[in-house]
This record gives C-alpha cells, structure tokens and sequence, in this order.
C-alpha cells in the first residue's frame, strides 16, 4: 500500500531517470527494462490502425488478426452508465456521454427524477389525468432542471434540450478549412518521398537532348503528379476575424443594482463549460458527462504491450500485465532506529520476491554501479545507432516502402536519453556484503500450517527474519550533516536480482537467468537530536 | 513502509472458525442478517445495521473503528425500502466512515471520514481518498481515484492495485494481533 499511506518513500530509478514508486514502473519482459508512465506509449484510439491495415495487406486473414487484436485495445466508456463506445463514435460526440450529465453548479453527476403531474385530459377538459413527468435533479447541492427553466420531459432517458455554441458555425469552418490544409500538407509530404527519379530529364543535358526536350516539352502539362492528383479539393475562404474598434458600454443597472455574490457562477463553474462561460446561477447548464478510457500502454523501444486491460470497463483484469510489482523485487522499510548525524543506525528492509523463481538479491553502492551502467547503456545506444545507420542504407532509394505501409512509418516511437537523476543523497548507507536468496512466490504458502523450514544458511547479521517469499535484511544508515537542512535522510543503492527470464525468443527457447540492476533510493526519515 | 503491530486487547474481540475477528464493542443490529466471510475484522464502536437488509462482507475486509455500514434505502411513492450492501473481497473501510453503498466491489479503498452516499456503486479496484463526500447514487469506476466534496474523479490507480490491496488487507490481518 505503499502508495496510498506514504507515498514515495522507496523509490526505483526507470530506465529513463525518473524515479518512480514500485506501483507506478512497468517491467518489459522484452528488453529486460525498467519503464515508467513517461517513457512508455498510451494508446487509445486504434481505429485509424484498423483502416490503415485493411489497405495494407487487403488479406484478410490479416484483416482478421488485426481487428480483432486492435478494435480490443480502444475503449472510451462512461464512468457513470459504464457503456462504452467505439473510438470514432466517441470522437464524433466530442468525448462525452449522451446519456449521463453533470450538474453544472457543482459538477456532480445528475440523477433523473420522476413526479406525478396532473394534467387535462385532451378528450375531456372538465377531468384531469395525472401522467409522469422527469426532471434531472443533483443529490448533492439539490440544484435542479427546474432552476434552469428547461421543462420537464415526459421520456425517462436524454431528450434533454442542446444549447448551441454562439460561435459554433465560425468554429466548423474553422475546422474544416484547418482539416484540409493539414489534409493538403500531408500529401505534399508524401509526395515528397516519392519525387526523386520520375523523369529521366536530368540525363538529357549529358546527350545535349536539352533542346530538343525542351522544344517537345512545350504545351504539354508540367511533369510529375501524374498518379497524385490533388483531391483534397480546394481550400474554402476564410475571412480572419476582425478586431472591433468599438465594445458595446456596460448596460445601465450595473451601475445602479447591487451585485448579489449567490447569483454570479463561481470560477469552477465557468471553466467547466469553457464554452459557455456562464455568468448567472440561473443560466447554468448540464453538461454531458465526459468519458474515461482504458489504455495500453507499449514500450517504446521494442514495441512491446506492457500493459493492456480488457475491453469491457467493468472488468480488472488486463490481458497483459507486466507491472514492475509482479516481477521485480520489492522493497519496504520495516522500522529504522533514531536517525543522528554521523551516527550508525541500524535500518531494516523487507525483501519480497514476486516471481516463481528463486531470486538472488545483492546491494551494491551507488557510485560503482554508476559506472558500469552507464557504460552498458552506452554500448547498446551505440548498437542500436549502427543498426539505425544500417537500415538507411539499405533503405535508401527505396523510400516507397514508407509510403505503402503508411501505420509502420506512422507510429513514431521517440526513445530519449536518460535523464540524469536530480537528487541529493543525505546519508550513507552500509550495505550488507552477502547476497540475500529469497524463494519463489508460493500462493499456497498462506494455507499451509506446517510452519516454515528453510535451508538457507543466512547470516543472522543480515537476515534478521524470514517469512514465505519474504526476508528482512538489516544495514546500517549513517546521516550526513546536510540531512538536517533537507529534512530528510535520502540514501541509495542498487539492487542486483537475479530474474529468470522465460520469454522464448527465436535464439533461446529456454528460460534464461540474468542479473539485472536497479537503483533504489529510500526516504528514511527525519533526523533527531541533531542540535548537540 | 511496512506495517506496524496492531494489538488489541483477547477479551474485547471475538474470534470465530472462520477466522473473523469482531470487537465486543460494536453494534451489530440484525446479526443474522450479517455475513462476514472470514477474516474479516470489525474494529471497536463499528456499526453494522444489518436490521434494515441484508449485508455481506467478503475476505479480508477490513472495519476500522467507528465506521457505519448501513444498507441504503430508496423512496417509492408507498414509502421506502431498504436494500442489500454487498462488499467484495479485500475492502478496507477506514475509521469514521459511512458506507450506505449498493455495491462495493472487491480491491476497494475507502478512507477515513468518508460518506459514501446511498445506494453509490463503488466498482473493484477503486479508491476514495479521505474527506470524500460522495453524493447518493454515484458510480465509482475501476482504476479511479475519488475525492473532495462531492467527490469526483481526481487521479487514476496503479494498475496492480488488485495485488496491492490483497497484500495490503493479507497484511493487516497479520499485524492485528492479541496484545500479550
């Protein structure tokens, strides 16, 4: 529960640099990596994908696979009905619900409300009929339809009244002159791509054909753009707006009328419906609930889900789910002893190891580890450059290949550097020299009464308990004098685990065991009786 | 942070064989209305109106200490009704909580201070921060975070929240332990 109660109190450097709590890193069982919410993809909307590959490969066996693997990743669903919508339908009704709305006063979701209203029957004036009437109430600050003058429905769900934006016919000119041009500037860049070595032209200055080609080519229509005509039609006019050289004056009782503070909408509810801006309580409005959506997320560097939830919005289950909590070790701080400048205190962590295989922890210091990694870091960047380069070559001149796979060269996956991380360590720590084996994770272990037995030959001066998967390890903290400005001892190390890596590649079919690294920094606390 | 020893006092809590754990100073009304599946713990001067409906609680929730959980109801025109309060497993329900909830799904976080209005459906995996107010008849979606007055979305939750909690509610089922 570490990120609910204290937060960020032990925190992993992600491969990118930023240090994250173990509940919000992803591990990708692909490349072995540390990834974080900043350095992954979200996905949502897929449904571009879907188009793209039904041209791409017209199969469709092909089709099949996609779709069915594509249309599931994509989901905008209501918070409130928990209906979900498809991507285009979601985009098309501008993210929101059609059912559900809000209150506009205190941005709750409305409930409708049923009332018995007597009316005259049509058939005989002198007799009454009572019918049912609905009108949208909010549960929490009771303000009603009723307050806003929309009159009551006689059908329980939607046929609640639109307002239309003022401006909404010089906004959907707007869009659509601005969905051509960028429409216009994509062809021309793939255009681009395609020119190079249409005409044979530039051979003719060689054979001294020049004027011969020049004088054939009079009259005829310019060359190239032949198979790319322009069908993004023309660009409508659009006139700029125009600023106005004379505002219409205050109307005449604001000078007079006393201001009433309940009567005017606060700030919140204004920049709730920022289209609308409404200045009076009694203008308010409701507006139809946003959406939520479920995303996966990919990693960026081999393209690879780490995590992807189930289509439906009810459920919790995720088809894959690589969170950094299921396969790299966590740690906790148990209890730490009084933390005094220059002062040795003994602080003890918990170790679990979430996987089915037996892990090997070793703590290693910051600044050794640094060197190495970076070094590492450092080849595989230089690899991966070379491979780059290696492709251009290969590909060049042969740029049509982009061009015919439009959704491979379209997803653009931008791997940064890593961030050097921005912290300063307030204490030192004394790591334990020994390496700490923890047993595999066992579900059945809470059933089991027969006690534990372990044939683990542990250092008492290291393992001070063990439990399951679990092990607590002791080592010492030492409080630098900066700790009492920063209010906080920040220590480091890294933790080397060894991780049994069961993804079957084309090389290896077998589980492989590699030691990885991750820097751990640990929040231990505020400093006592540093004065003396 | 690992959590720390809770001791109570032997005398004051009731164990059963399923493993429950209820505080003598409690007020169960309607106790055969009440189904705690097992280790359940309810925590002293909680209040369980199994009276008014049916109430269900599944493993591992967790009861803090002047909490409420009380069915909610619903107005029809011939007066009112009171439904079922179904809680899923591994629920932690923090102190000084009303819960009139239809549904409360498994892997939730309630916590303290916190008025979940009636019949509101709290889904799995979802948390509400502390102070929240949430207004009769809200839906909680999964993965999200709620808070404020009235309590709206304002975050999302790690995707392993499911293991989180199971570990967590597991976790003080362990630490709650008869003071020597």
């Amino acid at each position: 529960m570490s990120f609910l109660l204290q937060p960020e109190i032990v925190r992993y450097q992600c491969t990118c640099g930023s240090l994250k709590p173990i509940s919000r890193i992803y591990f990708c069982r692909h490349c072995l990596k540390i990834r974080c919410g900043y350095c992954v993809c979200h996905e949502v909307s897929s449904i571009r994908c879907i188009n793209q590959t039904i041209f791409l490969f017209g199969s469709y066996l092909a089709l099949k696979l996609m779709c069915g693997d594509f249309v599931q990743a994509d989901s905008h669903y209501c918070g409130n009905c928990l209906e979900n919508l498809p991507s285009a339908e979601a985009r098309l009704k501008k993210n929101r619900c059609a059912a559900c709305l809000d209150c506009p006063s205190c941005l709750n979701t409305v409930s409708t409300r049923s009332t018995n209203v007597a009316a005259q029957n049509p058939d005989d004036p002198s007799k009454t009929v009572t019918r049912k009437a609905y009108y949208l109430a909010c549960g929490f600050c009771r303000w009603t339809s009723r307050d806003a003058g929309l009159p009551d429905q006689t059908v329980a769900t939607g046929g609640w009244p639109e307002r239309e934006n003022v401006h909404a016919a010089r906004l959907s000119s707007l869009l659509e002159h601005y969905k051509i041009l960028a429409l216009r500037e994509r062809q021309e860049k793939e255009r681009k791509k395609f020119i190079p070595r249409r005409s044979y032209l530039h051979f003719s200055d060689k054979f001294g054909l020049t004027a011969v080609m020049a004088r054939k080519r009079a009259g005829l229509p310019p060359l190239g753009g032949v198979g790319l005509k322009d069908d993004a039609g023309t660009i409508p006019e659009l006139n700029p707006s125009e600023a106005v050289e004379e505002v219409d004056s205050l109307p005449a009782d604001i000078y007079t009328e006393p201001v009433s503070l309940s009567q005017v909408t606060t700030l919140a509810q204004r920049l709730a419906q920022p289209e609308f801006q409404t200045e009076l309580v009694s203008d308010l409005f409701p507006a139809h609930k946003h959406l939520m959506i479920k995303r996966s997320q990919r990693c960026r560097s081999c393209e690879h889900n780490v995590s992807k939830p189930e289509f439906n919005p009810g459920s919790i289950k995720f088809k894959i789910q690589l969170a950094a909590y299921y396969h790299v070790p966590e740690i906790r701080i148990v209890t730490c002893e009084p933390l005094q400048v220059d002062k040795q205190g003994e602080l003890i962590i918990k170790l679990c190891n979430p996987t089915q295989h037996q892990t090997t922890v070793h703590f290693l210091p910051l600044s050794s580890a640094d060197d190495d990694l970076e070094e590492t870091e450092k080849e595989t960047e230089n690899k991966i450059k070379m491979e780059e380069k290696d492709a251009q070559k290969t590909s060049q001149g042969r740029d049509d290949v982009s061009i015919l796979l439009p959704s491979l060269s379209r997803q653009m996956y931008i791997s940064e550097d890593p961030r050097p991380v921005n912290v300063k360590l307030t204490g030192e720590v004394i790591l334990p020299s020994l390496p700490v084996v923890l047993p595999p994770r066992d579900d059945a272990a809470e059933y089991d009464d027969s006690g534990d037995t372990y044939h683990f030959q542990d250092d008492p001066k290291v393992v001070v308990w063990r439990k399951a998967n679990k092990a607590a390890v002791k080592m010492v903290v030492i409080p630098l004098h900066s700790a009492v400005e920063a209010g906080e001892v920040l220590v480091g190390f890294v933790m080397k685990y060894t991780y049994v890596n069961t993804m079957a590649t084309l090389e290896q079919k077998e589980p492989q065991k590699v030691d990885l690294k991750v820097k751990v920094y640990i929040n231990v606390g505020k400093t006592v009786g540093s004065c003396n | 942070m690992e959590l720390q020893d809770i001791y109570y006092n032997k005398a004051e809590y009731v164990e059963t064989a399923s493993g429950n754990k209820v505080s003598r100073q409690t007020v169960l009304c309607g106790s055969q209305n009440i189904v705690l599946s097992g280790k359940v713990i309810v925590q002293s001067d909680a209040i369980i109106r199994g009276d008014l409906a049916n109430v269900r609680a599944g493993r591992y929730c967790i009861i803090s200490k002047h909490a409420v959980i009380r069915p909610p109801f619903k107005k029809f025109s011939k007066g009112v009704a009171f439904f079922p309060l179904h809680m899923g497993d591994h629920v932690f329900v923090g102190e000084h909580s009303v819960v009139s909830a239809a549904v409360v799904g498994s892997y939730v976080y309630i916590g303290r201070n916190c008025v979940i209005g009636r019949r509101c459906v709290l889904k799995d995996c979802c948390v509400i921060e502390d102070n929240t107010v949430l207004p009769p008849e809200t839906v909680v979606p999964s993965f999200t975070r709620y808070g404020g007055s009235p309590g709206v979305c304002n975050g999302e939750v790690p995707e392993c929240m499911q293991e989180l909690m199971l570990e967590y509610t597991r976790n003080y089922y362990q630490h709650f332990l008869p003071a020597k």
